[in-house]
């Protein structure tokens, strides 16, 4: 076991464990110092406010998992993101239908923009890397920042939260406003009856490994030069077995990000997680891109995946809950996106905290201009765009991830079948194998208009 | 359509979770609420969801799962898998627990 830390060089401070009285020093207590959290740090302290950001870890970043790509419109707003610790910029997307009989068919694109500044604002990052950069920024703007520190629960005067109680002796910190941004497991947003916790359905597990390999050899066997990298997404039962979800590749630097991730409702019916990345990483699509890797960390974590329909309410008298506690994640199916929704809600809570602070009132309705701007965003417009998915993949989910990835293999082998038999002859087999799997012209002219809102 | 897979090394559980550091908290931050469910449940989804191989129901026992929360990676798959809503889970105490270096 490794006890390299990779920033030893950040200096943050750390809270005495004697707690000095921090009450009412600060106008917003920040919970988690995850991309949410210090982006609503971030955004405050740009408005002068004085903010303090507790994070459980010994250092930001330390708790966090992601697939791997961070998307930066909003990032940009903050801070100067030439000078963070991305890994490589996306130049390359590729999706994949995965069959458990080793077919592959994939979709990939490479658009030359991608590869110009700013990149389309697509990155790999390392969350541990990114995150800790990414609050010492906010620390440089004027936040604080205290680490291994729990918030355990919250302070109330009568209905009106006041403040946070943590694990530090005399943990108690009193402040106008508090921000949860404790993620996806929000124990203290539960706790507290801000919101219920999510049921299986709605929460996908995650595990991932990072493969350390050659800079060469990723450029390699991806295809990639300079800074490009690439975001692999796999469907069928090739990539989760019989689960709904999908898997993933995606190049760092000097490794690659390989992992899965899918309902728990499925892991709890009998296909375990780790199996599930076993059996993906064994697939002949995705075995050879890790072939002589050394594996060099093995991590999970859940996903809300609940969509519109899940959000919690946004802002409470003294409160309001951001990132993937609000459950602002979107899956899609070919959008995977979750972090950019959680920098854009920090960011809009900062602002309305700040404007709110300005009039002397951090109540519900002086805070409201936060889910106010948050569904103007593009946030809740796409979360509510895609709210009919997770629900149709579910519903259909033989087709989509069995059938039709066989169908496909099926029919690619049949069009350019080698042998003695006329083009037109393969050409008609092909189309009757895929039509057969989408149930004929009447079935693949439903699907098609079910799915419409793909485009629309 | 090809029975040929290509050849991916055997790797235990143990082997993954080697690369993970930790800072043991000392205590167990993960727990049942009420045994008496365990006793009753013979599904043990627990088992099934974790990730980290924390939580096993041995055969000769009462039900009652033994927790190794000194592999948990702090997940919560445990947490929405466990359809009694049976499972304790809290946030190890001041940053002990598991230290992802990539995350």
């Amino acid at each position: 076991m490794s006890a390299q830390e990779t920033n030893g060089s950040l200096q943050l401070p750390k809270m005495q464990s004697e707690t000095p009285d921090y009450n009412d020093a600060y106008d917003a207590i920040i919970v988690g110092a995850g991309l949410a959290g210090t982006a609503a740090a971030l955004t405050m302290a740009r408005e002068g406010l004085d903010v303090l950001m507790l994070e459980r870890g010994p250092a930001p970043g330390t708790k966090n998992v992601f697939g791997g790509v961070l998307y930066t419109p909003t990032i940009r707003e903050l801070v100067d993101v030439d000078s963070a610790p991305t890994e490589r910029y996306i130049a390359e997307k590729r999706f994949s239908m995965l069959t458990s009989d080793g077919d592959e068919t994939a979709v990939s694109m490479r658009p030359g923009a991608w590869r110009d500044e700013p990149h389309n604002d697509s990155y790999t990052v390392l969350r541990r890397r990114f995150d800790e950069w990414f609050a010492k920024q906010a620390v440089e703007t004027g936040a604080t920042l205290i680490t291994e520190t729990t918030v355990t629960g919250l302070v109330r005067d009568g209905r009106k939260i006041v403040g946070v109680k943590t694990d530090r002796p005399d943990g108690e910190i009193r402040a106008p406003v508090v921000v949860l941004a404790e993620g996806a497991n929000s124990l203290v947003s539960e706790g507290e009856g801000l919101k219920d916790r999510q049921e299986r359905e709605a929460v996908a597990v995650s595990v991932k490994e990072v493969f350390k390999l050659d800079r060469e050899t990723i450029d390699d066997r991806f295809r990639l030069d300079g800074d490009a990298g690439a975001a692999y997404n796999y469907f069928g039962e090739g990539a989760v077995g019989d689960a709904v979800g999908g898997g993933f590749v995606y190049t760092n630097k000097r490794s690659v990000s390989v992992g899965v991730a899918y309902r728990i409702e499925d892991a709890a019916n009998g296909q375990t997680p780790e199996a599930t990345l076993d059996a993906f990483e064994s697939h002949p699509a995705v075995a050879p891109l890790i072939r002589g890797g050394r594996r060099i960390e093995y991590s999970a974590h859940v996903i809300p995946e609940g969509g519109a329909k899940a959000m919690p309410d946004l802002v409470h008298d003294g409160a309001v809950v951001v990132g993937d506690a609000a459950g602002l994640v979107l899956n899609s199916g070919v959008h995977l996106e979750g972090t950019n929704m959680a920098v854009e809600s920090g960011y809009h809570a900062g602002k309305a905290i700040a404007s709110a602070l300005a009039d002397g009132r951090s109540d519900e309705a002086a805070l409201a201009a936060y889910p106010r701007d948050l569904k103007d965003s593009f946030v809740v417009e796409n979360l509510r765009h895609y709210d009919w998915f997770q629900q149709t993949i579910a519903d259909d989910r033989k087709f989509l991830f069995e059938d039709l990835p066989r169908a496909l293999a099926d029919a690619e082998t049949e069009y350019f079948k080698m042998d003695r038999t006329a083009k037109d002859e393969h050409t008609d087999a092909a189309r009757d194998r895929l039509l057969d799997a989408a149930g004929g012209w009447y079935g693949a002219a439903k699907r098609a208009w079910r799915y419409r809102r793909m485009l629309s | 359509m090809s029975t040929a897979q290509p050849h991916v090394p055997d790797v235990s559980i143990e082997d993954r979770l080697y690369t993970v550091k930790y800072r043991d908290a000392g205590e167990s931050h993960l727990g049942v609420k009420d045994p008496d469910i365990c006793v009753e449940c013979t599904s043990n989804e627990c088992t099934q969801v974790c990730p980290a191989a924390v939580w096993t129901v041995e055969e000769d026992s009462d039900g009652v799962p033994s927790i190794a929360y000194e592999n948990c990676l702090e997940c919560g798959t445990c947490r929405f898998g466990c359809p009694h809503d049976n499972v304790r889970w809290e946030y190890p105490k001041t940053g002990g627990g598991v230290v992802f270096k990539q995350g």
